[in-house]
């Protein structure tokens, strides 16, 4: 019985002796873990664009970039796109003209599942860095009609982390005040020089003037249109995006679509079915303002 | 002299894991690169010494029929120390070595110490022996980390030393699980053949 009542008093006292130490250990430690971590997520947020603050859209998904006198510099998002070994996680920042500032992938020991040495090679500055200014259809592999070089022998990753950039970057740019870059609408172009502030610009490669962008409005079915045009020097149109608009949900606003888009570069834009005022005036409006600025082309 | 030896014996010629073939899960799990290995083995010998001294205290308090779960909350107390200072000071390496930080309270390497040494021998004689053994295991997950992470990855703590053509294209397998038991195996055959040559 002695021996008995010894056993449990025993296993009692240390086991409340060992509760407790570790109950001083835990509420000394648990602030500084805390800490640790909300760090660990600004400082990967701080990586990848100059800001001071981040506000949070989307938990753990989205934030606002903000400079010291609160003013918004762009955006952070981050995207899991389905790698060799698994998600890749990626943290981008876009500046205001929905270029990307910087990529940050996680290292393999904060989760990263690609082959080391293969793989794992898309976390190095050599690759995540040829990222930087690069809008998303420029963010792509060279063999996807990109900018990208792949990692050698690493296709499968490679290819992922444009993808998931890509998709990020098409998903959260209408969080930005001024969403589309020039370049969205000119791609082949390296430079733009403005002609009408804020209005036209000259877009160049390698010093040749090849087209021109401008920015022009129309009245829409609602509210008004403010779109961005690339036309060519040959007076194919390049690219349309849709800067502004606010026409019915679901119907008028389908004039936002990439495949009514597309269709400019066809020169055969056609009117959508149920979204004709929206869609007819943005075709009128494009061609009144090519042929308006016809004589830049020359 | 004796006291001396109960800290060498740790050290090489009984060292846990290439001799005796204990505490093979976290050195073969984390020992991909010279940081992780140092890292697990220096949380071990935190763990080994600590609970040495506590248990070696309360050899005599300690009933012979419960000494097991006594031992087992004295090694989980001290393993969730180091756990938590880790996660809060060291976050890098904590995610680095994962679960194989708790699974510390099972490594067969503390508790057979604590139950074939510190249950049985002096705090000082416990102390000595827990360093020595600790700091073996830690001296193999060393230089198996940096033999993996020089040939695999071609760095030593992060730097490339082979010249950066070699890390372009390094040994991949020794950075993968197959890797670790080749360099354990050979190891262990050099230990083989030094501690028979001593002991002749």
């Amino acid at each position: 019985m002695t021996s008995t009542k010894n056993m449990v008093l025993t296993l009692l006292i240390v086991a409340i002796v060992c509760s407790v130490v570790l109950s001083f250990v835990y509420s000394y430690t648990e602030p500084r873990i805390a800490e640790t971590q909300a760090q660990l997520t600004l400082g990967g947020l701080k990586q990848v664009i100059n800001a001071q603050e981040f506000v949070e859209i989307i938990p753990d998904t989205l934030w606002n970039a903000v400079d010291s006198s609160g003013i918004l510099t762009g955006i952070v998002f981050r995207v899991f796109p389905q790698g060799y070994g698994g998600p890749i996680p990626i943290t981008v920042g876009l500046d205001l003209n929905g270029k990307i500032t910087g990529v940050r992938i996680a290292s393999a020991a904060e989760g990263l599942k690609e082959t080391p040495g293969l793989g794992v090679k898309i976390t190095e500055p050599e690759f995540k860095d040829q990222f930087i200014d690069k809008c998303a259809p420029e963010a792509q592999l060279k063999s996807d009609g990109g900018e990208i070089d792949a990692i050698t022998a690493a296709t499968i990753s490679s290819r992922a982390v444009c993808n998931g950039i890509k998709n990020g970057i098409e998903t959260y740019l209408n969080y930005l005040e001024t969403p589309i870059d020039k370049r969205c609408v000119f791609s082949d172009a390296r430079e733009f020089v403005e002609i009408i502030k804020d209005t036209l610009w000259y877009a160049l490669k390698d010093a040749d003037t090849i087209g021109i962008v401008f920015v022009g409005f129309t009245q829409g079915y609602l509210d008004c249109i403010e779109f961005m045009v690339g036309v060519g020097t040959d007076a194919k149109i390049s690219g349309v995006e849709i800067l502004y608009s606010s026409e019915t949900e679901g119907i008028g606003e389908a004039i936002r679509e990439k495949e009514f888009l597309d269709k400019f570069k066809e020169g055969s834009a056609e009117a959508i079915t149920g979204a004709t005022v929206s869609s007819q005036v943005l075709i009128d409006a494009i061609e009144e303002y090519i042929t308006r600025y016809k004589e830049y082309l020359k | 002299m004796k006291r001396r030896n109960l800290f060498t014996r740790g050290l090489v010629k009984e060292n846990a894991v290439l001799v005796l073939m204990i505490g093979l899960c976290p050195a073969l799990a984390v020992s991909g690169t010279v940081r992780d290995a140092f890292g697990m083995g220096l949380a071990a010998t935190f763990v080994l010494l600590f609970s040495n001294i506590i248990i070696s205290i309360m050899r005599k308090k300690i009933p012979n029929e419960v000494r097991i779960p006594v031992f087992i909350l004295i090694i989980s107390t001290f393993v969730t120390i180091i756990d938590y200072v880790m996660q809060a000071f060291q976050p890098d390496l904590y995610r680095a070595l994962g679960i194989f930080v708790p699974l510390i309270v099972v490594n067969c390497m503390i508790l057979g110490r604590a139950e074939a040494f510190a249950y049985k021998n002096s705090v000082i004689d416990s102390i000595l022996d827990g360093l020595g053994v600790g700091l073996g295991f830690t001296l193999a997950l060393t230089v198996m980390g940096a033999i993996r992470e020089i040939l695999g990855n071609g760095t030593f703590l992060g730097m490339a030393i082979l010249g950066e053509g070699f890390k372009e294209s390094p040994v991949i397998f020794m950075i993968l699980p197959p890797g670790a038991f080749l360099v354990i195996g050979v190891l262990k055959a050099l230990i083989n053949k030094y501690v028979k040559k001593e002991t002749q």
